[in-house]
């Protein structure tokens, strides 16, 4: 009648030890893999699937300016530009991810009077904290162009934002793309956390899953791969557009 | 002969490291001065100020007549005036041969493209390298490399290059290709002031051979007087350690 409740394995063996091996192996038995669950329950998981994308995706694009505005203030010979840009580099890598989104979603509105849905907090949490590394990513790449370059293109008349945008840009942001796809994949799985704030997202759409068919092994071993789906393709994608720039410049 | 550069009592400090101690020197249009000197002694400093790559302390240095840091003056402006050659090439590796000479007329000068790529061919054409338009630097030897920065600087119509050790980081073996592409540029009456170690190129191009030494002009003379009858004992002891 009552549901056996699985025992991690280790717990059964050394419950175990001095009984026949019999009750080991029905002990053991108690969970039953149903691969079948996971077919299941991976269409169920689409629309999360979805929201983990868009959240991603709209986080990073704004994450990436936010970095790219934020990097260049780093390395400005303007005082303000760069505490500026070094206190928000330093409070965001300084705080969990976690508290910055409950803050975002339970804290912020309380001052504000406004309260913020939970897919544009996400959204905004992903942006706002992945900028802070992009910034340090941009600012790396920039600082590491010989300065040579700069010289070389201020000795030839273009002016510094000009030598910026056709000389160091284009080769900096060649540079950029390895860490920047090591931020995109860690942004990609950072969105499981606002399940906290309820947002729909992948890792939310199977617990509540779970909450219905108790089949816990099943569904995160399904989300799990969901996940790896994506951030597969998504290192697949970001090698491919390297080789496509490096091919350009040596033909 | 009109002066093209002129500088003033020029002086130059990195904190309380003063590498230049006043330097005067005036250029005149079509000249070819090479700086000589051992390493340190502030010679690549002095010509790095000529285009404002580095902030002076004091001094004046004008080139045809601006006042390169004087307030009301457009350094981009005269930057384009000044060419300059580095050391280390410094290409832009991510555009191809072509556009390495051309980016200049065309995002300084807002010449069309296909003129500026017109004048760029004729450019490759003068420095040897017709066939190279559309190759990269990496796949480039040094002395190609820097036959490109020439024309890549040529192609600004500066009224004077400055040339900055461009054979020094060349094998030996390529450092010819690099210095006769000079010595044609002297011979039709470039302005040309050139840092360097190569003592025979002096010899043979130079309208006047400096040499600096602690941050001062020690001995100024034409070449034959310079080689064959040097004054200050600094550059009799300089010269006596090159020669071997």
């Amino acid at each position: 009648m009552a549901r056996a409740i699985p025992m991690p394995f280790f717990m059964h063996r050394h419950a175990d030890a001095t009984h026949s091996p019999g009750r080991t192996t029905r002990g053991f038995m108690a969970f039953q893999f149903k691969p079948e669950v996971m077919l299941d329950t991976a269409p169920l998981l689409w629309d999360g699937i979805e929201l983990t994308i868009i959240i991603t995706v709209l986080g990073l694009v704004f994450g990436f300016i936010i970095g790219t505005l934020v990097g260049l203030g780093r390395i400005s010979r303007n005082r303000l530009c760069n505490a500026v840009a070094v206190s928000y580099v330093e409070a965001i890598r300084g705080t969990p991810l976690i508290v910055q989104v409950m803050f975002l979603y339970f804290g912020l509105p309380l001052v504000l009077g406004i309260r913020i849905p939970p897919v544009t907090a996400g959204v905004v949490a992903i942006a706002v904290n992945s900028g802070a590394y992009i910034a340090e990513i941009v600012r790396g790449s920039i600082q590491s162009i010989n300065t040579g370059q700069m010289e070389a293109g201020r000795s030839i008349g273009l002016t510094h934002l000009q030598t910026m945008l056709y000389i160091i840009w284009p080769q900096a942001f060649k540079r950029m793309i390895p860490p920047l796809g090591n931020q995109f994949i860690i942004s990609l799985k950072d969105t499981s956390l606002l399940v906290v704030i309820g947002v729909g997202e992948l890792t939310r759409q199977g617990q509540e899953i779970i909450a219905v068919n108790f089949r816990a092994f099943e569904v995160w071993l399904t989300v799990a791969i969901m996940y790896l789906c994506m951030t597969l393709t998504l290192s697949q994608v970001l090698r491919m557009y390297e080789r496509k720039l490096n091919a350009r410049t040596s033909r | 002969m009109k002066p093209m550069i002129e500088i003033k009592d020029l002086h130059k400090s990195y904190g309380n490291v003063e590498v230049l101690k006043g330097i005067d020197l005036t250029v005149r249009q079509g000249e070819v001065v090479v700086i000589i000197g051992p390493s340190g002694s502030g010679k690549s400093t002095a010509l790095r100020c000529i285009n404002r790559l580095e902030e002076i302390s004091s001094g004046c240095i004008k080139v045809d007549g601006f006042d390169l840091y004087a307030e009301d003056t457009d350094i981009n402006y005269v930057r384009t005036e000044a060419g300059m050659v580095f050391q280390q090439f410094n290409l832009f590796p991510h555009l191809s041969v072509l556009q390495n000479v051309t980016i200049g007329p065309v995002k300084v000068r807002k010449m069309p493209r296909q003129e500026a790529e017109i004048l760029g061919q004729k450019l490759l054409e003068k420095v040897g390298l017709p066939d190279k338009a559309h190759a990269y630097p990496e796949q480039l030897s040094g002395g190609q490399k820097q036959r490109v920065a020439i024309a890549r600087s040529l192609a600004m119509q500066p009224k004077v290059i400055l040339f900055d050790e461009p054979t020094s980081a060349l094998d030996p073996e390529l450092v010819g290709e690099v210095l006769d592409v000079m010595k044609r540029l002297a011979a039709e009456g470039m302005t040309m002031v050139v840092v360097t170690h190569e003592m025979a190129f002096a010899k043979e191009v130079a309208d006047r051979v400096i040499f600096i030494d602690q941050g001062r002009i020690q001995e100024e003379n034409i070449p034959s007087e310079f080689f064959d009858n040097p004054s200050n004992p600094r550059l009799r002891e300089f010269l006596g350690k090159v020669a071997h």
